[in-house]
């Protein structure tokens, strides 16, 4: 009897030393890391949109009329999108802070 | 068979008048026949003193007639974006897509654009519903541009669907140790959307550029600017590949024409030369000019004959 709790407890205690050893791995190595891409990922994304939707902000597009059937799909983000871009200010400092230099 | 048949040249040489009585020519034979006129400003019902307009008409066995409206086009395919619209985002801001959609209608290119969709949705038709579609085109500038077009839209996009697509590789790497994100990404309509748009401009050029399906054919007149302009627009064409069928020389001043014309006809006799050795490699085809103008079908049938040689070129 005694014997089985003994094997319980030593079980849950590498379970969760395990998960910490993970936990720590994953916010000291990897996390910081993925948030670089994804921030990454969606700057570009957001050069993209200025491509397709450019024309909303004065920037002329040669295929307006067609970029109007992905409308659909981007809407809900078109708005956010818009205040992101007219707030850039400085690209080299949106860089730097990318890098975290902390 | 050519499926594709264009009729294209200088504003005022004859071109509709062509393209109709080739078209009839084709019907008479049994081939079921679609005529389309691009141009914006549409001569074509005039010319078979019949009314055509944005739907297909029939005009006579075989034979059907159809005005591209731009305007027309546009708003079917806002309404069709409108739609799913409503199906996909939230009620609060469907106001402000709508106000989006209003811009686009009025951008520049937009009619433009609608034309070259409809236009692409009839060659797709071709071969089905249709045997041979002939065009009767607008002048040459806004013709040009509609049958390069393509071209310049196709490099374009990939661009955009490259782009799209290293947004998404990294997002695929964020998306790990994010399942949030990796259930927002799991398909990408976007580059779907960009893909079929893509397709479709592939395939217009697949159609223009294949001298076995079209043929493009300039109708000029035997005078000066009408023959710079054509060899201009056949320079400019055979850059993008498209293949220039023949020519049509519209107009030509017969001899019996009298004194009158004399001077005009001994001058013509020297562009008609001009016309031989620029366009050598072409199949020309001459038209008299008439002692009134082309109407309704009874006359244009007497066209027809003339026009039996455009034909061969084809093969």
């Amino acid at each position: 009897m005694n014997r089985q709790v003994f094997w319980e407890k030593l079980k849950s205690t590498l379970h969760n030393t395990w998960e910490f050893i993970v936990l720590f791995h994953h916010g000291t190595f990897v996390d910081k890391r993925m948030a670089v891409v994804r921030k990454e990922a969606f700057d570009i994304n957001d050069n993209l949109m200025l491509l397709l939707f450019g024309d909303y902000l004065g920037v002329p597009n040669p295929m307006s009329y067609y970029m109007l059937e992905l409308l659909p799909y981007v809407a809900n983000d078109l708005e956010p999108w818009e205040r992101r871009i007219q707030n850039r200010k400085f690209l080299i400092a949106e860089k730097a802070a990318q890098y975290d230099f902390d | 068979m050519r499926r594709f048949t264009f009729f294209g040249g200088k504003g005022g040489t004859g071109k509709t008048s062509c393209a109709a009585a080739y078209a009839l020519s084709l019907a008479s034979k049994g081939t079921r026949t679609l005529v389309v006129s691009t141009d914006p400003a549409h001569s074509l019902a005039d010319a078979f003193g019949k009314p055509i307009g944005f739907e297909t008409a029939l005009l006579r066995e075989n034979l059907w007639g159809l005005e591209i409206d731009a305007e027309v086009e546009a708003k079917k395919y806002m309404k069709v974006i409108q739609e799913k619209v409503l199906d996909l985002v939230s009620a609060a801001i469907v106001e402000e897509i709508k106000r989006q959609i209003e811009i686009a209608y009025m951008s520049p290119g937009a009619e433009e654009a609608a034309i070259f969709d409809k236009f692409v949705e009839l060659m797709e038709s071709a071969g089905t519903t249709y045997d041979a579609i002939v065009f009767d085109t607008a002048p040459t500038g806004h013709t040009l541009r509609l049958l390069t077009l393509p071209e310049i839209l196709e490099t374009w996009i990939e661009h955009l669907i490259e782009k799209r697509r290293k947004a998404m590789h990294l997002m695929k790497m964020a998306a790990r140790y994010d399942s949030v994100l990796a259930d927002k990404i799991k398909e990408d309509p976007i580059i779907e959307t960009l893909s079929a748009r893509k397709e479709k401009f592939a395939l217009a050029r697949r159609y223009l550029t294949d001298s076995a399906l079209s043929g493009f054919f300039f109708v000029l007149n035997a005078e000066k600017l009408p023959i710079l302009e054509t060899a201009r627009a056949v320079e400019l064409l055979g850059k993008h590949g498209v293949h220039v069928g023949g020519m049509v020389i519209n107009k030509v001043i017969p001899p019996e024409a009298g004194a009158f014309f004399e001077k005009r006809r001994s001058a013509q006799e020297g562009y008609l030369a001009d016309i031989n050795s620029r366009f050598s490699s072409f199949v020309r085809v001459e038209l008299p000019l008439l002692d009134s103008d082309i109407q309704g079908v009874e006359q244009l049938e007497m066209m027809v004959p003339l026009l039996g040689a455009l034909d061969a070129s084809g093969e």
